[in-house]
């Protein structure tokens, strides 16, 4: 491998010489290696960090420039500091920080270490698969994590079950606490935070509670929509959100879905999480899938041919935690009954798994979002209170879907719609019900998204 | 606490020690400054955990104690102040009465217990130097520290204590300014530290051209005693990148400016500078510089320097700004410009130990 990125270097090399001046080149250049390349990025050890501060800041256009020459298309640019066992003889006034000595400093002397906080240290940015479903959320990610508070704040990522929402944010968190050091990272649940508050509330030391969270330099708070309907709380978290966000503090947001669709949520929150860059995670396509099942394969040093990962990844879609569930189960079977593994036997093995996936159940949010695309209005209409015929037909069509596909009851739709009551959502079945009696057109509507909402 | 002293003693007290105080804290506590009246002096102390500064003001104390007061409205109360005689006088419960001229204040204030104090230095490794050098090295210097959050190693200024020399070092990875400083102290005490930039700057505001700076290096901490003054700091912990290594060893041509003629030249050209490529040209010719800059759909400036220049003609092209701030930092007739050729770093010396590193930015020709 080694000789494989020498060769590669020398290919950069040959390509940069021409960009720089020969004493550049001799006095930057010479003492950089090669250590890793992939399709988008390459990494370079130097011997110390001067390296990287001059070169990223003098000579990434010439070196990008080279690489363009070299290989077609530009990548992205790392560095690693050489750690002490393979760095090369380089004349070293001063002894070196290698990265991994970082990681133990900060987690010595800060309590804001990885575990310490509930971080998952294995939710990184590295073992974070990035396909077009979420490209953007993960981009966003990295650039909050690069520079709190200046790219986008507050950072609002939403997206349903199992799609990496907290694997984001923790890689957000995780990210901050080794690179800035003394940085206050808080990492929790919209649970645990009003827990704390009403614990506050209870024993009147508001004061302690308003300090601990106004003080964090940066804020992630997971599954925001808990907050809808507790009022107090909105309140308190509004004041922590406004303290934390005039002090330049960076805040990430996560939630199953997009703000203006979380119910009995107050406007001035609404906007305000609006106002940064809300970043939405889709389910994974079959490629992304079959990255994330190989990844994870890697990692767990688990072999399996490459049929298995196909099935595993074209049956299953729509939830990354399954899809790591069954790649657990296939490869511990494979382990201890050392049988062959066919697809018919993964298949019997994963019956329930894919009977679940098979039978795809509808939410109510992706019916709202059918019966508002097909209606043209907005999806916001969904849950809010106006009611011309233009958006109240459209939300009963909706509703009596809701009430037919989901197994949801008259209440939970009616919360689900704007916390109506369940008796509207009653009037809203038997309306359509009948309408769809009477009206041809209208069936054929209803049993058009019907069919588009099962498949 | 009770105590009378003029206005300008107080004014002059509280600006020592106000620039500490940060506008944005979480803790109450430290917006405020103590103020501790003993003897005939009234001490006064701020911090905001990282800097802490203590200066003291003379005052006819009549009744000995200690209050901390909101360090900001205190000072604004007292630049206004009608009179030049200011009586301050505390209660129990840290409420301070102002009286002066036909003027009265009550101003709440916290108790002196929930002031931090400051942290003490023991088995320090002291060394004096004269204020007027240590100002000189960080007017030279200072300008050049890094504000990348995320390289914080450069956020603060080098001492580099070595071979009975102090080192000044700043650089943010385009440029790098150092200073040499003569010192005599036991090799013992050789040691390289990092001084965050709050602290450098509020080091430079306190030196005066008189007397001496005892510095005091603890671990993980400084100090800085001068003039009835107190500054401390944490140090950045980490290590400064070995900065020997961005210093060219040799270059080829070498011209000697006037100062302030050139700083003059570069600051009219520089006007026309874009703000996206934001350089300038400097066209060396036999005995000329010409200095240019040029917008797309703006316009272009240009304007000729004759100066002693023998080498070969060449064109290298620098940002304004990182050439203009050390000119103004350096109060010599003439400065030296070392060259190697149009891609590599320009160097900027003097008859003393100072040394400025620069890179040229790219010519599109």
């Amino acid at each position: 491998m080694d000789e494989k990125y020498s060769q590669l270097w020398q290919k950069l090399s040959a390509a940069l010489k021409p960009q720089v001046s020969p004493d550049t080149f001799k006095r930057w250049f010479s003492a950089v290696k090669l250590v890793s390349a992939t399709d988008e990025t390459f990494t370079f050890r130097v011997p110390n960090n001067i390296y990287q501060f001059w070169i990223e800041s003098n000579h990434m256009a010439a070196l990008q420039a080279a690489i363009v020459a070299a290989f077609g298309s530009p990548r992205d640019v790392k560095f690693v500091t050489a750690s002490d066992s393979a760095s090369k003889a380089e004349p070293e006034e001063l002894p070196e920080i290698s990265p991994k000595e970082f990681v133990r400093e900060s987690a010595r002397d800060g309590k804001q270490s990885g575990p310490a906080l509930g971080l998952n240290p294995r939710n990184n940015f590295e073992s974070f698969v990035v396909g077009p479903n979420n490209e953007i959320a993960h981009a966003a990610s990295l650039a909050v994590a690069k520079t709190p508070a200046r790219t986008y704040n507050p950072l609002f990522i939403y997206g349903g079950v199992g799609l990496g929402k907290t694997h984001l944010m923790q890689a957000i968190g995780q990210y901050v606490g080794i690179n800035k050091k003394g940085a206050k990272v808080m990492y929790l649940s919209s649970e645990v935070f009003i827990n704390e508050f009403i614990d506050a509330i209870q024993h009147n030391n508001l004061v302690k509670f308003r300090k601990r969270y106004r003080q964090a330099d940066l804020l992630l708070i997971d599954d925001i929509q808990f907050l809808g309907g507790k009022e107090r709380s909105q309140e308190e978290f509004f004041h922590t959100f406004n303290t934390l966000f005039d002090g330049h503090k960076q805040i990430v947001l996560s939630s199953d879905r997009p703000p203006s669709e979380i119910a009995n949520l107050e406007h001035r929150l609404v906007s305000r999480f609006e106002w940064g860059l809300t970043a939405e995670l889709q389910p994974p396509d079959v490629e992304t899938r079959m990255a994330i099942l190989r990844k994870k394969a890697h990692t767990l040093q688990i072999k399996l041919r490459d049929e298995i990962f196909d099935f595993l990844a074209t049956r299953i879609r729509t939830n990354v935690r399954r899809l790591e569930g069954a790649l657990m189960r296939v490869a511990s079977f494979a382990s201890l009954s050392g049988k062959e593994l066919t697809n018919e036997v993964v298949e019997h093995l994963l019956k329930d798994i894919l009977q679940e996936e098979a039978r795809h159940s509808v939410t109510i949010e992706q019916i709202q979002r059918r019966v508002a695309e097909h209606f043209d209005v907005r999806l916001a209409d969904m849950t809010s209170k106006r009611r011309p015929a233009n958006i109240a037909f459209p939300r009963q069509i909706a509703m009596y879907l809701a009430r037919e596909l989901t197994k949801a009851s008259l209440n939970e739709i009616g919360d689900a719609f704007g916390g109506r009551d369940h008796g509207t959502v009653l009037h809203a079945c038997k309306l359509v019900k009948r309408r769809m009696q009477e009206q041809d057109n209208i069936r054929q509507t209803i049993s058009f998204i019907d069919s588009a909402l099962q498949r | 606490m009770k105590f009378s002293a003029t206005k300008e003693k107080l004014l002059e007290g509280l600006q020592q020690v106000q620039n500490v105080v940060s506008t944005r804290t979480t803790l109450p506590i430290l917006s405020n400054v103590l103020l501790q009246a003993k003897g005939n002096e009234v001490h006064l102390t701020t911090t905001d955990l990282d800097v802490g500064v203590r200066g003291a003001f003379e005052a006819s104390v009549e009744k000995e104690g200690a209050t901390t007061l909101p360090a900001r409205r205190l000072f604004t109360i007292i630049r206004e102040l009608p009179s030049s005689e200011v009586s301050v006088e505390v209660d129990g419960k840290n409420a301070a009465s102002i009286r002066s001229g036909q003027s009265f204040f009550k101003i709440l204030g916290l108790p002196e217990e929930e002031f931090p104090p400051l942290p003490k230095f023991e088995n320090a490794k002291n060394v004096t130097i004269p204020q007027k050098t240590l100002r000189d090295g960080l007017r030279k210097t200072s300008y050049a520290i890094s504000t990348d959050e995320t390289r914080y190693v450069l956020n603060g200024l080098l001492f580099s204590f070595k071979d009975n020399k102090l080192t000044l070092v700043a650089t943010d990875g385009r440029r790098l300014a150092m200073v040499d400083i003569e010192l005599e102290f036991p090799r013992s005490h050789e040691a390289d530290i990092i001084v965050p930039t709050k602290a450098v700057t509020e080091l430079g505001r306190l030196l005066t051209d008189d007397g001496e700076v005892k510095v005091s290096v603890g671990s993980g901490q400084i100090a800085f005693e001068l003039n009835n003054t107190l500054l401390v700091s944490k140090l950045i912990e980490g290590n400064y990148p070995n900065y020997k290594q961005v210093i060219p060893t040799e270059t080829k041509e070498r011209v000697t400016l006037e100062r302030e003629t050139f700083l003059n030249s570069l600051r009219r050209v520089s006007l026309l500078a874009s703000d996206k490529s934001n350089s300038i040209k400097l066209n060396f010719t036999k005995n000329n510089i010409d200095i240019t800059a040029n917008t797309p759909e703006v316009g272009e400036a240009k304007e000729s320097l004759p100066v002693a220049y023998k080498g070969r003609d060449f064109s290298i092209a620098f940002n304004p700004e990182f050439f203009m701030a050390p000119l103004r930092a350096l109060t010599e007739d003439e400065v030296f410009l070392d060259l190697i050729d149009e891609m590599s770093p320009g160097v900027l010396k003097i008859s003393t130990p100072f040394l400025y590193v620069l890179m040229p930015m790219r010519i599109s020709s």
